[in-house]
């Protein structure tokens, strides 16, 4: 099986279809990612999905194949969560709604989204990243373009806020 | 704290699944060509443009010196420097509509 990295080498030379398979092969962790940021807001989450494979194809040229895809791919997604809430006022006025926005048979935890909803935005996505997807705290920065410091003081205010 | 860890550590458990994944790759794939299609075909309208703007420019140029010569004769019209530039402005535009035919060979 192909890396990632070479699929994107590939893709780069021209060969589009090649971004199928790394579109397939992360659809359901940016899938996931994108229902955890928006506390199960299925639309919402396929929106994130969508917009973050674009713009990600879009700069790929960009993209440094020493690095891992995954985690590029997240930062890409974490600014088009910041993006697209700041633009849609849809998700806004569906959040408004007191119903749960997602399918309940995807087995979502509903406690979590419970839970994340009192965070702020950056909040939700590095609390999300540090506790569910185990990311080290370098990381997170690097993915949400903080300084180290500054992602610590959010993850404090944020397990303030949920205690 | 042992709520939140409790509540953490079911989250991590829970797999989410893209709906329709075939569809979903499919649907990416399509997008990607269209705005690859659209990006294509504003730089073939410009390229157009360009051509036609500068092929009626080079062409209208020489129309006082045309319309001159045919109110004194025709006979001299078609001679000399304006023979010269219509040849040359008709072969011009014509190896250039050659090229848009040939969008790979310009934008690839």
């Amino acid at each position: 099986m192909e890396t990632d990295e070479e699929l994107v080498k590939r893709t780069l030379g021209g060969e589009t279809d090649c971004y199928g398979v790394l579109v397939q092969r992360h659809a359901d962790y940016l899938f996931g990612l994108g229902m955890r940021f928006t506390a199960g807001n299925r639309e919402f989450a396929e929106d994130i999905s969508q917009q973050s494979f674009l713009r990600a194809y879009k700069y790929l040229k960009s993209f440094n194949t020493k690095k891992k895809f995954r985690q590029w791919l997240t930062g890409i997604a974490v600014n088009c969560y910041k993006d697209l809430s700041h633009k849609e006022s849809q998700y806004l006025s569906l959040e408004v709604i007191d119903e749960p926005s997602y399918t309940p048979d995807l087995g979502g935890n509903t406690g979590f989204f419970e839970l994340i909803k009192p965070l702020a935005e950056d909040e939700r996505t590095i609390f999300t990243l540090r506790y569910v997807y185990e990311y080290q705290i370098d990381e997170i920065a690097e993915v949400v373009g903080l300084k180290p410091g500054t992602v610590k003081s959010k993850i404090s205010r944020a397990l303030e806020k949920l205690r | 704290m042992n709520r939140l860890e409790a509540v953490i550590e079911k989250e991590k458990e829970i797999s989410y699944s893209q709906r329709d994944k075939d569809l979903f790759r499919s649907h990416i794939l399509i997008l990607i060509h269209q705005e690859q299609e659209s990006k294509k075909f504003i730089r073939k309208l410009c390229l157009a443009l360009f051509l036609a703007v500068g092929t009626l420019s080079l062409l209208f140029s020489q129309i006082n010196e045309i319309a001159n010569d045919f109110t004194v004769g025709l006979s001299d019209a078609i001679t000399g420097d304006v023979l010269t530039t219509v040849v040359f402005s008709y072969g011009l535009l014509f190896a250039l509509l050659a090229l848009l035919k040939k969008p790979d060979f310009i934008f690839n």
